[in-house]
């Protein structure tokens, strides 16, 4: 994806820290506790092996003030050339008016968890909140430059979530990685999480409970279905949330940047030629698609020789 | 379908007691009469006259005919369930009022249960000249296929009034259903062809049943139950324009009972299926699942109908249609107001109806073994022109689906197992009662499972060409006591009495031990959950074979398995799985364990086998597709693994670039370049960056331009 192929450039011409903070909340009872530690671990060992210039804080069953006080730390140290991603998971509660992460002692709400995060000045930020009632935070959360995945829909959809599950799975999933670009953009764990998700529910006959939602505009409701083409996703699209591949080293070695160049104008114009897809006739269009794949895949073929 | 959306036609809805007393007290409908309310009954103004009956059983807390009469109501109006709860409250009036007795009797008739008869026959002690209810038990009889008892008691009704239609519709059924066209006894009444309509519904000939139904039209337009009935009836024929009509018209006056709107709702949402259609098959699937099912239903059902057509020696003479309904609500539509339980499938003719395996929790449902089981009835009901009883129809389906492979069909279960410790299995010429109206819910399932070993046991001795012989003599009309005679030269009684000393050797075991395995389950799982695997070593294997049919949850292979697996025996553990497996265990989960194991085993061939079982009870798990479509490539089987890679894309996956790039693999391994092209564009239309695509196509190219591919 082009988006994707800039953004990549853009991290070797000035190497930045992506900031990942995961919260487990408190489960209310030892199953929840369970399956709320369990899958903030995994997320954190994904974090881990993936590698790259990351920082991962994993904060299980913290107060207010431990938040408070990491969530400073990160602020202190944070440039604005780096990347937040905030993951909360466990229940939360939405009264019409407030929402709340439930955490050992007084819970902290959607709105201190805006100022904490405003006051980190690392340019983009993704904030996960996979909680019950999650919808209810995206009013909070919702900035320009900041995407907001719920899994809830709504601050009413009030049930046990399970997107956290698959949201966990997403980032050690080479299968959520769909354009193959070696690396797993917020919208791709999103799209991933929320089908297995559906698929949950679907699969166990049952009624499903949680609708999740990305907003990236900064002044959205958030969408159920995100499309960077009609603006919604645009910039979950270019968060990479998770890398899994050898593009970043290979593109260190200066004798490959103009391969690098020509395999980006090539994307630029699959790109296109897609977009364009609707306006040309199904013949021309796959002549041209086959050709400026197979270009594609000439000069990965000359990046990847030792 | 919701329940609110059930209820939308029930009569109860479309009045409101309280204010319904107020407009009594202050208008002149307090002059109105029961026959005022029978009148409009009779022009089919169903509403209007429910409002009467109701305002006057209102009024009159203390009358029994009132409450009756709108349980009768309710009654005709298709509402059973409904009709019974007036019933009861008449005889908290009157504790043994006739007419109540007999109309919680024709309501326990319409729901097929057992306890009909009995309350026909209180009620002909309450009253013994109350004629309806004797009619009522030659109705009956006819419909447990009890010929001779039916026309008895017919008989008994047209003695106390010769002008009994329901009796004259009786004994004109018994003619007409033996195909003997002159009958002294043709009712000449509309209600009377609504009942024979019913008995020929109810003998799966639908095309006479729509033909008598047509006569109660003739004769009352406004008889909406026989409509609805014609309109259900060309539904379940295909005949789907007329049926909507004829619906819309019941709708349209008045006549919104449960049937009626919900078949209406049904065909209303035709547009979400889409149809394939070859010379020989009609496939109708919902168009969501339809690019996954169709190519394992399409293969099976071919299949199935090559196989009956030399096993029936016979040739279907147009297309058989199969209809799959992944939401059961929709299906449970097509089963509305005829006997059984909640069944699986239905076969009306040549259209199969049936649940999707997407409507039923996995691995819960064997498809494919329900599809041969339908089909076969598309024969035997064609071979002798719907003539053929309810159990031997029904015994040849269930012979079927284990003939295909044994581990299809019904294990031995829990209401089996209690009917034979009770002695309870029905004589083979009473056996229909079983299916129609049976004593308990269960005994449908006991009779199902008699009847399939019955027809097991004559192929066993007789041979096949003897059931064939059978279906032949049930084309003439036989009846099941003559055909036993004649082609097994034994009276029906000891035909009983030698098939149980067959059946006994089979269930022995489970049946002496059932209590014990009980018992024996409890305590080995008690060992589980403490860990005392070697507790569960040392009792489970005895317990596991005195119940060997007992897959379901909590079954002793899986429990087996785990202990070998903890105590490190992993070869043990896959045998007891795959045991599992072989005895027609269908858990996908536990299948899937399996082919793991197989896999990680050495054994990737048995491992594919042992996952294209999946394929026939739970075609929607996508990781099998996966697993299986890898495993068939690996082994170098081409088609094999372009139908499951070819699945996995049609599942809608998570990875659209890698299923169709797999898809790609699959068709250049079988020399279908162009394909392989096709699906490798796809995956890099997709993903532009996908490396291993990218490989395939420069290698699809490069062959091209080298004039080494081959075409398929």
């Amino acid at each position: 994806m082009k988006t994707a192929a800039l953004l990549l450039l853009a991290a070797l011409a000035a190497p930045a820290t992506t900031f990942y903070v995961t919260i487990s909340g408190l489960g209310g009872e030892p199953d929840y506790d369970q399956r709320f530690k369990m899958w903030a671990e995994d997320i954190a060992s994904s974090l881990k092996k993936a590698g790259g210039d990351s920082n991962v804080i994993t904060l299980e069953a913290p107060t207010r003030e431990q938040i408070r006080a990491r969530l400073g730390e990160v602020a202190r140290e944070a440039k604005p050339a780096d990347s937040l991603v905030l993951m909360l998971i466990g229940h939360g509660s939405f009264d019409g008016v407030e929402y709340k992460f439930n955490i050992p002692g007084p819970d902290i709400t959607g709105a201190e968890l805006a100022e904490l995060m405003d006051r980190i000045p690392a340019a983009r930020q993704c904030v996960v909140n996979m909680t019950s009632s999650s919808g209810g935070s995206i009013e909070f959360l919702r900035k320009p430059n900041r995407v907001v995945i719920a899994a809830t829909k709504t601050g009413t959809e009030k049930n046990a979530t399970v997107f956290a599950r698959y949201w966990a799975e997403a980032l050690r999933d080479p299968a959520a990685d769909v354009d193959k670009n070696e690396s797993i953009s917020a919208l791709e764990a999103f799209r991933y999480a929320q089908h297995k998700t559906t698929e949950f529910f679907d699969t166990n006959k049952r009624l499903a409970t949680e609708h999740s939602v990305l907003e990236d505009t900064g002044k959205g409701e958030g969408s159920k279905d995100p499309n960077p083409e009609a603006g919604e996703g645009r910039l979950a699209a270019a968060f990479p949330i998770v890398r899994l591949g050898a593009n970043a080293e290979a593109a260190r070695d200066p004798a490959k940047r103009p391969l690098l160049a020509e395999k980006e104008q090539t994307e630029q114009a699959i790109d296109q030629l897609k977009y364009n897809k609707a306006a040309i006739p199904a013949a021309e269009y796959k002549q041209q698609l086959t050709q400026l794949l197979l270009r594609l895949a000439k000069v990965q073929e000359a990046i990847d020789k030792p | 379908m919701s329940a609110s959306v059930l209820r939308a036609g029930s009569l109860r809805r479309v009045v409101n007691p309280p204010l319904l007393l107020i407009f009594l007290f202050a208008s002149p409908l307090h002059a109105q009469t029961l026959q005022d309310g029978d009148t409009l009954w009779k022009a089919g103004r169903y509403k209007e006259a429910n409002e009467i009956y109701l305002g006057l059983a209102t009024l009159h807390p203390e009358n029994v005919e009132y409450r009756v009469r709108l349980g009768m109501l309710s009654l005709d109006y298709g509402y059973p369930d409904q009709a019974e709860g007036d019933f009861e409250k008449a005889l908290e009036i009157k504790k043994d009022d006739p007419h109540a007795l007999l109309g919680m009797a024709m309501a326990a008739a319409e729901l097929y249960e057992g306890k009909a008869a009995e309350l026909a026959h209180k009620a002909l002690e309450a009253d013994p000249k109350l004629v309806d209810a004797q009619a009522l038990l030659a109705r009956l009889a006819l419909e447990d296929s009890n010929n001779t008892l039916a026309s008895e008691e017919a008989r008994k009704a047209i003695a106390m009034d010769p002008n009994c239609v329901q009796a004259k519709a009786v004994l004109a059924s018994l003619d007409w259903l033996a195909d003997k066209k002159d009958t002294p006894w043709d009712p000449h009444d509309a209600r009377g062809y609504l009942t024979v309509g019913h008995f020929f519904m109810l003998n799966r000939r639908y095309e006479e049943a729509i033909a008598y139904y047509r006569k109660a039209i003739a004769l009352d337009p406004n008889l909406y139950p026989a409509r609805s009935e014609l309109g259900i009836n060309l539904m379940r024929l295909g005949q789907n324009d007329e049926a909507y009509r004829q619906l819309e018209n019941c709708f349209d006056n008045g006549f919104k009972n449960l049937p009626t709107t919900n078949t209406l709702k049904l065909m209303s949402s035709y547009d979400r299926f889409t149809t394939f259609k070859t010379d020989s098959t009609i496939l109708v699937l919902a168009k969501k699942e339809a690019d996954l099912l169709h190519p394992y239903f399409q293969s099976e059902m071919e299949r199935d109908i090559a196989a009956y057509e030399k096993k029936y020696r016979m040739k279907l003479t147009r297309p058989v249609q199969v209809e799959v309904y992944p939401d059961h609500e929709d299906f449970a539509v097509r089963t509305l107001g005829m006997p059984g339980l909640g069944a699986l499938g239905v076969t009306f003719g040549y259209v199969v109806a049936m649940d999707s395996p997407s409507g039923r929790p996995p691995g819960s449902f064997h498809w494919a073994s329900t599809m041969r089981h339908e089909l076969s009835h598309v024969f035997t009901l064609t071979m002798t022109g719907s003539h053929v009883p309810r159990w031997f129809t029904e015994g040849l389906a269930v012979h079927e689906e284990t003939a295909a492979s044994p581990e299809w069909g019904d294990r031995l279960g829990l209401d089996e197992i209690a009917a034979l410790k009770n002695h309870q299995l029905l004589p083979v010429t009473g056996l229909d009662r079983g299916f129609v109206h049976p004593v308990a819910p269960p005994q449908i399932v006991v009779s199902y499972f008699q009847a399939g070993k019955i027809c097991d046991y004559i192929d066993e001795h007789w041979g096949w060409d003897t059931l064939l012989a059978m279906l032949h003599d049930y084309a003439a009309n036989a009846e099941t006591g003559d055909v036993i005679r004649k082609e097994l030269k034994i009276e029906p009684a000891e035909f009983d009495k030698r098939f149980l000393a067959w059946l006994d050797p089979q269930v022995k075991t489970q049946v002496e031990h059932f209590d014990e395995w009980k018992e024996g389950m409890k305590t080995v799982h008690a060992a589980l959950a403490k860990k005392d695997y070697d507790a569960v070593l040392r009792d489970g294997p005895r317990l596991r074979d005195d119940y060997p049919d007992y897959v379901e949850a909590g079954n002793l292979y899986e429990a087996l398995a785990r202990a070998y697996t903890e105590k490190g025996d992993q070869a043990a553990a896959t045998r007891q799985l795959d045991r599992y497996v072989h005895i027609g265990g269908r858990d996908p989960e536990t299948i899937k364990l399996l082919a793991r194991q197989l896999v990680d085993a050495g054994r990737p061939k048995e491992a594919a086998e042992v996952l294209d079982r999946l394929n026939y009870i739970y075609p929607e798990d996508r990781e099998m597709h996966q697993m299986l479509g890898g495993l068939w490539f690996d082994a170098g089987n081409a088609p094999g693994a372009i139908r499951e890679f070819g699945a996995v894309l049609a599942d809608k996956p998570l990875d659209p670039a890698q299923a169709h790039y797999d898809l790609a693999r699959a068709y250049h391994l079988n020399h279908q370049t162009d394909r392989a092209k096709d699906e490798v564009l796809a995956a890099l239309e997709i993903a532009p960056g996908f490396r291993p695509a990218q490989k395939l196509l420069l290698q699809l190219s490069a062959n091209e331009a080298s004039g080494t591919s081959h075409r398929k």
